[in-house]
């Protein structure tokens, strides 16, 4: 959808946090928009940086060596991106919890950290935030930021390349995705479909986060599990449902997907409260909308 | 902020969102112009013996896919790469620029072909692509560009920057001065 015909759409993808980040910008003129989407990129992988959970020189890493022993301070997005998921936690009751990482060690989807000592049961109420973007655990804890850094960073970059004077763009990082502007992108939703339609989600001025339940790796000797953790009960959620979360901010999206994968038709309050909303499908059922239901486009 | 759940036909969808699209990002030359700006380049394409491949698979841990190395020397200082990985199914070229030390400046994906996720395992999802080509797109208004619900691994291509920081040490950084 060109919004001016001389500017055609200018789109690039880097591998970043783990999945192909691919930016897509439309009017402005072919150099503006390779520099929005270059500083755009530069976000992004300073937050892959921050936030990696293989790499032990970032904000991570030190915290799950060290931040059980004292308080350590953190890039000012980094703890940003904590406080948002202690406020993910706290309405959740635990169901999103970053520290699921202990388990995802566990069941070899994420490497065991060097040098960190084995966690002990901890959950997110063991994460204390300090004034200062100082950060503290009261007991040994592995925090993965996996599942809410991506939506972070779609924001991130959906305000540098505003702020480089894009109307319309599209960040999608591995299917998290941000749209800015007016006119809806069409995003397919990666759901086996059994009719000869497949659902198709409109989105304008605003961010999904989608999540299938699909078996991700196969575990010797243990059951089939989906990349997703209901951190409340620290099993895996359902794995043949299909769930994507709509809201403003794509962190919000991101963080609310696992709640929505995890509690389904339950989550509807809480989806409400962030004023978002989800569309979910389970086998053998209609697709279902639950949460905010939004007025028109604000 | 505003979203609506449609059904379109699987005829067009399946042109945008499945192997027989595929989302062209940058040209060779784009990418160049996008990692070096301002710089001109010259090719110096290698092929490399068998003894480098078996250096560089050892050294690497990554399969090396041909012996033939699309290489650019930049005038800048620096090296340019067009290389490509397998994904889950198809190739996925993308572009290296090195700087003149060997550290990575950038990595550009050029075209994503990929099919998304789980789905290509489906068999109804599979049958949609059989007998189509570029001029079923026409059913369809728009392409789509985004499928959302099923995240992509970079590792592939994680990997094949691995094998060429190996590659431009093994024979590039010897050569090239």
């Amino acid at each position: 959808m060109n919004l001016c015909s001389n500017n055609p759409a200018v789109e690039r993808a880097q591998p970043w946090l783990g999945t192909l980040v691919s930016i897509r910008v439309e009017g402005l003129p072919s150099a503006e928009a390779h520099r929005a989407i270059a500083g755009a990129f530069a976000e992004i992988a300073a937050i892959h940086r921050l936030m990696s959970f293989h790499d032990p020189a970032s904000d991570v890493s030190r915290l799950n060596r060290e931040a059980a022993l004292h308080a350590i301070a953190v890039h000012p997005w980094t703890y940003s991106v904590l406080a948002e998921a202690q406020q993910f936690s706290r309405a959740s009751d635990g169901c999103f919890d970053v520290s699921v990482a202990a388990e995802l060690v566990s069941w070899g989807m994420l490497p065991t950290p060097q040098g960190a000592h084995e966690p002990l049961r901890g959950t997110w109420r063991d994460i204390e935030l300090f004034s200062g973007n100082r950060v503290a655990f009261r007991r040994p804890l592995w925090i993965d930021l996996g599942g809410i850094a991506k939506g972070f960073a779609a924001d991130r970059a959906v305000e540098r390349l505003r702020e480089c004077g894009a109307r319309y763009a599209v960040v999608n990082a591995g299917g998290d995705m941000r749209v800015e502007g007016e006119n809806p992108e069409r995003i397919r939703l990666a759901t086996p479909s059994q009719s000869d339609l497949a659902p198709v989600l409109e989105l304008a001025n605003g961010s999904v986060a989608g999540s299938s339940g699909t078996v991700q790796q196969k575990r010797r000797g243990k059951p089939a599990c989906g990349p997703h953790i209901d951190g409340s009960r620290r099993a895996p959620a359902p794995i043949d449902r299909f769930v994507c979360v709509v809201a403003e901010r794509c962190v919000v999206a991101d963080a609310l997907t696992k709640v929505a994968m995890a509690r389904g038709t339950e989550s509807t309050d809480l989806l409400r409260r962030f004023s978002a909303s989800a569309y979910l499908k389970d086998p053998g059922k209609q697709w279902l909308r639950i949460g905010a239901m939004e007025t028109a486009a604000a | 902020m505003n979203s609506r759940l449609i059904f379109l036909p699987l005829a067009g969808i399946a042109i945008a969102g499945g192997p027989a699209y595929a989302t062209v990002y940058l040209s060779v030359e784009q990418a160049q112009a996008v990692l070096f700006p301002g710089a001109t380049v010259q090719p110096q394409p290698r092929t490399l013996t068998e003894e480098q491949v078996k250096a560089i698979e050892h050294a690497s841990g990554v399969h090396v896919l041909t012996k033939q190395l699309k290489v650019w020397r930049v005038s800048a200082g620096g090296w340019f790469i067009v290389d490509e990985v397998v994904g889950k199914h198809e190739y996925i070229p993308f572009a290296l620029a090195l700087d003149d030390k060997g550290a990575v400046k950038g990595v550009e994906i050029l075209e994503y072909r990929e099919a998304y996720g789980g789905q290509i395992r489906d068999p109804e999802w599979q049958k949609q692509f059989l007998g189509k080509d570029a001029s079923a797109k026409l059913q369809l208004g728009k392409s789509i560009r985004n499928i959302s619900g099923a995240t992509l691994s970079c590792k592939h291509i994680t990997d094949g920057v691995e094998r060429l920081l190996v590659t431009y040490e093994l024979v590039l950084k010897q050569s090239g001065r």
